[in-house]
């Protein structure tokens, strides 16, 4: 079981959900900055209206300043209805004409500094506590003029914050409730976009679960072009699992066979032997037995063997393997065996061959090879391993060729002696009748051919033809199909 | 008039105490009672007449048996200088119909802030900021003696107390009663508003000045001289006095003029240093409820704020009398204008102009 990492519907809502809430959080502050700014904008404007309309009525009658002021600059101050107003009128000698008297932090200066570049006085905005409340003045001058005299006036008006932070407030909680509603209509879309697109995997893992477990055909389910490799992939497994039963299916019936039948043999031999009373027959039926055990053996080993191979051809990568030097140990492994059999074997050609592909495999198949034409060669023969490099055929790049002396293989027997447990009717050598089918699979699991010839004037010429396009290193190959 | 004469004190007691207690916290008003006869007293100044008042405070004692209420009454500008001027007589609640004067002083920062519950009973412009609270919903009328008038007709309008004032003439040299708006702020309040609305506020003014109008610094003195023939005409008195006055005598008429008929609203504020802020909004809240409003509509004559209160004084009633449109003056910012100093001078020098005998004003140039 493997572990269950994070789910990927979790994934997506998690992640959408985080650049919702970083859109809506940025929205909700540019909100918030435009709604104190749009409120400071516009509550400002009330202040300094009603400083204009104040400083309106402002005069100056027989040099004396004349102040009347007007209620609609009170009425423009209600607008604001809940906040306090504070406003004071002073004269150049910074004397309180009317208002209140103790307003703070008025900025003279900067007033001062003004009316002297430009004729005319820009209102100044500022903040400061008074009676315990934050309040924001605009303070104002006016130039009045009379005859050859210049009277400069300060207008000073406040007003508390609550109004504009009302507002402000009013303007972020509507931002709120947008921002809020827009989060939960665009994640209740996302979710329903996320669930539309993850619904081919679900699709796939009904597809499934809805199979027999011994259903391996493709699946053929609609899916979107990123989830087509998946699918491609679970339907490659499914067929490579289904080549494999199928062949371990045949392979176990043809086995049984195979082992069950020397084993009767074997029995009946030996209870032939028990009952026999002439010690010489029964030596040579002995003699039977042990043979008969011997290719039982000899089989059962060659079964084993291809049992590992097969699962070599799956699990094992290429390497790159040296032809020549293998080819040559391997001779020289058999050399001791031959020579009992009183078979020689001689390695001939000088080339250096390296390929890709798996030693283990390659040295089976070196080895059923040439143990094959000992078996078949005559007393006293010589059988000739080459390795030639083959520039006659142009997609080849190795040749090896195995050449015995023995009766050769007629042309309609060429065709079946790779199949599993084929033997020749006319065969009279023991074998199981694996080695070769073995060899072949090794070497088509290499991309190799398999070619017999005649050899002159008797025996046969094995070839096994290697192209000379490698595989590239470490690819698991290619399972081959399923000719057994 | 000096401040002391113009003041008087009254007390309402409930329960055990004595008249001799009373006497004693009343000597010694500074709180110390509490501790001698562990009772609360809930101190109030005002400039609303204690006996009209009066049926709310009973209430208010019924409500709390081991509180008492200290009451002080005075003139509208006394209790507006002395507040400041004298900051430890200070007392819990200020109420007075000066509009403008407990505005200021809420403005500057002397209100407690108070979210009352009863306030979303009442009219959204009867109170400002949850400082200053107005209770009552009183117009501003005129009151006539009716024997000036002989076959006229009753002057409904500003327009035609014009008229009769013109026709009358001499017979009303001396016979006109104003509120003095240098010492009563209420006159002060009404007067400035008429100039803000009236276009024959500048011939009133004028009127007013040729006639040599007697000024007077309360609503009851000026019923006083009606009643005993000093003057025939009262301009701007307080609807309920008046009303109060021509039940009585049914010859002085009470007249809220058609062309439109001011109204005032007497207003309360807790001072932000109150000793006894708890039992101040409490009463606040009585003076708001439906039940205080019901008292003011039944036993004061105060006309209430509250539209929903019933009564022979409620606003229902009041609406049923002829009028003209009611022109509340707002409770805001607008009021600020009437205590700017520059403006209030200006607004002197006219009356004064207007008001200095006429033998003065023909010898000055």
């Amino acid at each position: 079981m493997p572990k269950t990492t994070t789910s990927m519907r979790r994934q997506l809502i998690l992640m959408v959900s985080m650049v919702l809430i970083c859109i809506n959080v940025l929205a909700l502050w540019g909100a918030h900055i435009y709604a104190n700014r749009a409120t400071k904008v516009s509550y400002d404007r009330l202040l300094y209206g009603a400083a204009l309309q104040m400083a309106e009525n402002i005069n100056i009658l027989d040099s004396k300043v004349f102040i009347d002021l007007p209620v609609s600059a009170f009425e423009t101050l209600a607008l604001s209805n809940s906040d306090r107003a504070f406003y004071a009128i002073m004269n150049s000698q910074y004397q309180v004409l009317t208002g209140y008297n103790d307003l703070p932090s008025i900025p003279f200066t900067q007033l001062l500094l003004q009316s002297t570049e430009k004729e005319k006085f820009i209102p100044i905005y500022y903040e400061a506590p008074y009676h315990e409340e934050n309040v924001r003045f605009v303070a104002l001058g006016k130039r009045l003029l009379e005859a050859d005299k210049v009277n400069d006036v300060f207008i000073i008006v406040g007003q508390t914050l609550g109004a504009r932070q009302a507002a402000a407030a009013e303007i972020n909680r509507m931002a709120l409730h947008f921002v809020s509603l827009f989060f939960v209509i665009t994640l209740l879309l996302l979710l329903f976009v996320i669930w539309r697109v993850l619904r081919p995997l679900q699709a796939i893992k009904q597809a499934i679960t809805e199979r027999s477990p011994l259903e391996l055909s493709p699946l053929e389910t609609n899916v979107p072009s990123e989830i087509a490799p998946l699918l491609k992939s679970i339907n490659y497994f499914m067929a490579q699992l289904d080549t494999t039963l199928e062949r371990l299916k045949r392979f176990t019936a043809e086995a049984a066979h195979q082992i069950r039948t020397p084993l009767a043999g074997l029995n009946s031999q030996a209870q032939n032997a028990i009952d026999e009373t002439d010690e010489a027959l029964r030596q040579k039926q002995l003699q039977h037995i042990l043979e008969s055990s011997n290719v039982l053996t000899n089989t059962v080993n060659q079964l084993l063997n291809r049992a590992t191979l097969t699962h070599r051809y799956q699990s094992h990568p290429f390497s790159p393997v040296s032809l020549d030097q293998l080819t040559k140990d391997t001779c020289r492994d058999l050399v001791v065996w031959a020579l009992e059999r009183g078979v020689e074997i001689e390695y001939v050609g000088d080339i250096k061959a390296a390929i890709d592909g798996d030693e283990f495999a390659l040295k089976q198949m070196l080895q059923n090879i040439i143990e094959n034409a000992i078996k078949y060669s005559p007393n006293k023969g010589l059988v000739e391993v080459e390795l030639m490099s083959a520039n006659e055929l142009n997609d080849a790049a190795v040749v090896l060729q195995i050449r015995d002396q023995g009766v050769g293989v007629p042309d309609e027997d060429k065709e079946h002696i790779f199949e599993y447990f084929y033997r020749s009717p006319d065969n009279q050598a023991s074998g199981s009748g694996i080695g070769l089918s073995i060899a072949k699979e090794v070497a088509e699991h290499h991309d190799a051919r398999f070619h017999l010839k005649d050899n002159e004037p008797t025996g046969l010429i094995v070839e096994v033809i290697f192209p000379k396009r490698t595989l590239p290193k470490n690819r698991y190959p290619k399972p081959k199909g399923a000719r057994l | 008039m000096t401040r002391s004469m113009g003041m008087f004190t009254c007390f309402f007691v409930w329960g055990l105490f004595t008249l001799s207690a009373l006497a004693f916290a009343e000597q010694d008003s500074t709180g110390k009672e509490i501790t001698v006869n562990e009772r609360r007293v809930l101190s109030i100044n005002g400039a609303v007449n204690c006996t009209v008042i009066d049926p709310l405070f009973k209430a208010f004692e019924a409500q709390h048996p081991d509180v008492t209420i200290h009451y002080t009454e005075s003139n509208t500008r006394d209790l507006y200088e002395r507040f400041l001027s004298e900051p430890e007589t200070r007392a819990d609640i200020i109420m007075s119909p000066a509009m403008d004067l407990q505005f200021k002083l809420a403005n500057d920062g002397f209100a407690l802030a108070y979210q009352s519950p009863e306030l979303e009973r009442l009219p959204s412009d009867s109170y400002w900021r949850n400082e200053l609270f107005g209770f009552t919903y009183e117009p501003i009328v005129t009151a006539i003696n009716t024997d000036i008038l002989a076959a006229d007709d009753l002057p409904l309008s500003r327009e035609q107390l014009l008229n009769l004032i013109r026709k009358k003439n001499h017979l009303l040299d001396e016979k006109i009663g104003l509120f003095d708006i240098k010492k009563s702020g209420i006159g002060y309040l009404a007067w400035i508003y008429d100039g803000q609305q009236s276009r024959s506020y500048g011939r009133l003014l004028e009127a007013f000045g040729n006639h040599q109008a007697q000024l007077y610094t309360d609503t009851s003195s000026m019923l006083q001289a009606l009643l005993k023939g000093q003057v025939f005409v009262a301009y701007n008195l307080i609807g309920a006095y008046s009303y109060q006055w021509s039940e009585q005598y049914p010859w002085i008429k009470t007249i809220m003029p058609t062309d439109y008929t001011s109204v005032i609203m007497r207003t309360a504020f807790i001072y932000r240093d109150a000793k006894q802020p708890s039992l101040a909004k409490r009463f606040i809240d009585l003076l708001l409820s439906p039940l205080g409003q019901q008292i003011l509509a039944n036993q004061s004559g105060l006309t209430p704020i509250s539209p929903k209160a019933v009564g022979p004084y409620s606003r229902d009633a009041l609406s049923k009398l002829p009028h003209g449109i009611f022109r509340p003056i707002p409770l805001g910012l607008e009021l600020l204008i009437q205590t700017d100093d520059a403006k209030k001078q200006l607004i002197y020098n006219e009356w004064d102009n207007a008001m200095r005998p006429l033998s003065e004003r023909l010898s000055s140039p």
